[in-house]
């Protein structure tokens, strides 16, 4: 709550500073070139000034304050009665905290309603600090800006700076995005091979980390069954479905559909590229699952079992026509006019030129469409997650239920568990490898298709 | 045999709101739009649920409006060509690709784990989402960008304005409709996602809606997943009317992108 309020306060105070140094340049307004910059700039100059050290001040002691509280609160002659053990100390200490910030709660510890007082004191205390220190900035920040409301200052010139500066910064959270990603996931997996061997998590067929323990836990992960069903559900089935029923509908619009039905039927094929994936998920179980273990009942399969790779698969093939489409749709766009005439005109029929000349030139591109379909489909979550199944197995048969990747990194990670645990830390580990394999493909893609693009302009 | 895969696929999208018509239309009243969540299924709704979907929903805006638009007026206008930018453009190009779940990863071990924000909350789910949503909105607000015509800049730079100035009066005001299209596109997309928000933790059972951006809440997939492992059979009536309303709201942002695209689409 504070912290909205003193959020608040910073831009009013900016706005003022904003106010002031318009009507300051204003009154030094004397006639044409007489002020350097428009009486806007310097206005936003001295804004700038109150926000961004303001703001800075605000964040950096938002960081720290958390910590200086608890130290505080350990001074406190109560802190004797705390128990020596940590990890009760940080529950209680936990408890004491959100009590704090919500007085008249029951407590589930009497120790920490005693806590509770202490801590609410002194997160007052501190949020007072932290309020003056913020002030004193906003107003040195905006004393400062204000001197420089004279004539001849360059404030757009200043602000144009700043504005550069911003564009730089926004332009580089993507790629510390990236970093970050990386980072985590290198670290976290780091941690889980100081257990486990990656050799025997990248080569074990044994995978039960629910049941890992012991001396012999490099045994208990071996990811492989978890890769099969992945590239078996993700790679196989779904493109089975996905690859022929995408490249015809391609086809079909780009080639023979009338303009009018191309231009109600490409949106709705896209709609189902924007339908959530825990639809999919909800309706692969609900209702395509029971069908194809009535269909595996039917072929004579003792026993189907609910959950399968060819449920998971199919639908997730469904979500991903139009990915293919799009991609072959574009490619084919793409050949030049000049080869599909050159083939009519040697008497080619319309489906020889498709066949024979079209889908051959723009094979590139629908190429690099698949490969990004396949990297969109081993990331696939929820459908897995609700059609797939939990059992990690090595087989072939459709009807079997399977496990990838993505199911497991929820399944490792939802639980209530200890944070550096093995199994936990092998969800990071698995993230890692699925990070990697569809960045391999992503960027593979787009190089091709960039190529491709340049080869036919 | 082209028209055959196309009715194919539309007949399978057809099947899909069918059956979740046939299934959900029965639970949508007033009650379950103003209700939450309950282990009661005849007195559980969504209002929670949506309210968590629309405080996450503004958080992800909040960044990810900004910082997209930024970084694609920088990329687009400003960046001198060399590799620290051809690095950026790859990593935005690659980031708009990455398996979603992977950025759930993320959100846990950087904004739970070292800055330790509020499990659960709407603010740690909206920023893993606006992570997720940024690269969409550089990629269409670029495009937008090198659809305004170069003459446009020629015309105000010819007459005294600072290549600020040009960018910030003149290019983005006309590329704003695209832009503005695809931060829609890109916000359905994140309004539909479910596994980076399950990594985070939004999936506790939460019976009263969220007051603030920090305490724990449920998003509305989040709610349709929920749902959909519970036993008893009454919540499949429930889980699909969610299915509803979460296709409403989804049918609602892309109609609202179509008609900017149709209604403001300049053809220079």
């Amino acid at each position: 709550m504070t912290s909205t309020i003193i959020l608040l306060a910073i831009f009013a105070l900016g706005l003022a500073g904003w106010f002031t140094a318009r009507a300051r340049a204003r009154l030094l307004y004397t006639g044409r070139g007489s002020l350097h910059s428009m009486p806007n700039y310097h206005a936003w100059h001295m804004a700038l000034w109150i926000v961004v050290p303001a703001l800075l001040a605000w964040l950096a002691w938002s960081a720290v304050s958390p910590e200086l509280v608890r130290a505080a609160v350990l001074a406190d002659p109560l802190a004797a009665k705390l128990p020596a053990m940590d990890m009760e100390r940080a529950a209680i200490l936990a408890e004491a905290r959100s009590l704090a910030g919500n007085p008249g709660a029951a407590a589930f510890n009497p120790l920490a309603q005693e806590f509770a007082v202490p801590y609410r004191a002194a997160e007052l205390r501190f949020g007072l600090i932290g309020a003056a220190l913020v002030a004193i900035f906003a107003f040195t920040g905006g004393a400062w800006g204000f001197t420089r409301v004279r004539a001849r200052f360059p404030a757009r010139s200043w602000v144009e700076r700043g504005v550069m500066f911003g564009l730089l910064v926004a332009s580089l959270v993507a790629i510390l995005t990236t970093f970050g990603i990386v980072v985590s996931l290198v670290y976290e997996t780091g941690l889980f091979f100081r257990t486990v061997s990656p050799i025997d998590f990248l080569t074990g067929t044994h995978w039960a980390p629910s049941t890992a323990g012991g001396a012999n836990i490099s045994k208990d992960f071996g990811a492989v069954p978890l890769f099969w069903g992945t590239i078996y559900i993700g790679a196989i089935i779904a493109m089975v479905v996905a690859i022929p029923l995408g490249l015809m509908s391609a086809v079909y619009l780009t080639q023979y559909a009338d303009p009018a039905v191309r231009r109600w039927v490409k949106p709705a094929l896209e709609i189902l590229a924007g339908v959530p994936t825990v639809v999919y998920g909800y309706f692969a179980a609900l209702t395509v699952a029971p069908l194809v273990r009535d269909f595996a009942a039917m072929l004579g399969k003792a026993n189907p079992s609910t959950e399968s790779a060819l449920a998971a698969g199919l639908v997730m093939g469904v979500m991903i026509i139009p990915f293919v489409s799009s991609m072959a749709d574009d490619s084919i766009a793409a050949v030049p006019q000049a080869m599909r005439d050159g083939s009519l005109a040697m008497g080619a029929t319309p489906s020889e030129t498709i066949k024979r000349v079209l889908l051959p030139a723009a094979l590139p591109g629908i190429v690099a469409g698949v490969m990004l379909a396949v990297s969109r489909a081993i990331g696939e979550t929820m459908i897995v997650v609700m059609a797939a199944g939990a059992a990690a197995r090595l087989s072939a048969d459709p009807f079997e239920s399977m496990t990838t990747v993505t199911y497991q990194i929820v399944q490792l990670l939802t639980g209530d568990q200890e944070f550096n645990s093995p199994k936990t830390l092998s969800a990071f580990a698995l993230g890692l490898v699925l990070f990697i394999v569809t960045f391999i493909l992503n960027i593979v893609a787009l190089r091709v298709v960039k190529r491709f693009r340049e080869a036919y302009e | 045999m082209g028209l055959g895969a196309v009715v194919l696929s539309l007949g399978f999208l057809a099947l899909l709101l069918i059956i979740m018509a046939k299934n959900g239309l029965g639970g949508l009243g007033w009650d379950f739009l103003t209700r939450s969540d309950s282990t009661d299924p005849a007195t559980a709704g969504v209002w929670g649920a949506v309210k968590g979907s629309l405080l996450t929903m503004m958080v992800t805006l909040a960044l990810s409006f900004p910082m997209g638009v930024l970084a694609a007026v920088y990329l687009e206008e400003f960046a001198p060509r060399n590799r620290w930018v051809d690095w950026v453009e790859v990593s935005i190009n690659n980031l708009a690709a990455v398996p979603s779940i992977i950025f759930g990863l993320l959100g846990l071990a950087v904004f739970i784990n070292v800055m330790h924000l509020p499990r659960s909350s709407p603010l740690v789910g909206g920023m893993t989402l606006a992570l997720m949503t940024m690269p969409v909105i550089v990629i269409s607000g670029r495009n937008a960008i090198k659809a305004v015509p170069p003459s446009i800049r020629d015309a105000a730079l010819a007459i005294g304005a600072s290549p600020v100035q040009t960018v910030f009066h003149h290019v983005v005001p006309l590329a704003l409709p695209g832009i503005l299209t695809g931060t829609i596109i890109g916000m359905a997309r994140a309004l539909g996602e479910t596994a980076p928000l399950l990594m985070i933790g939004m999936r506790a059972f939460v019976a009263t809606p969220a007051d603030g951006v920090t305490a724990p809440s449920s998003v509305l997939p989040m709610q349709i997943f929920l749902w959909s492992d519970e036993i008893d059979k009454a919540f499949v009536q429930n889980t699909s009317a969610a299915i509803i309303v979460l296709l409403a709201f989804l049918l609602a942002m892309n109609g609202v992108a179509i008609y900017l695209r149709n209604k403001f689409e300049t053809r220079w």
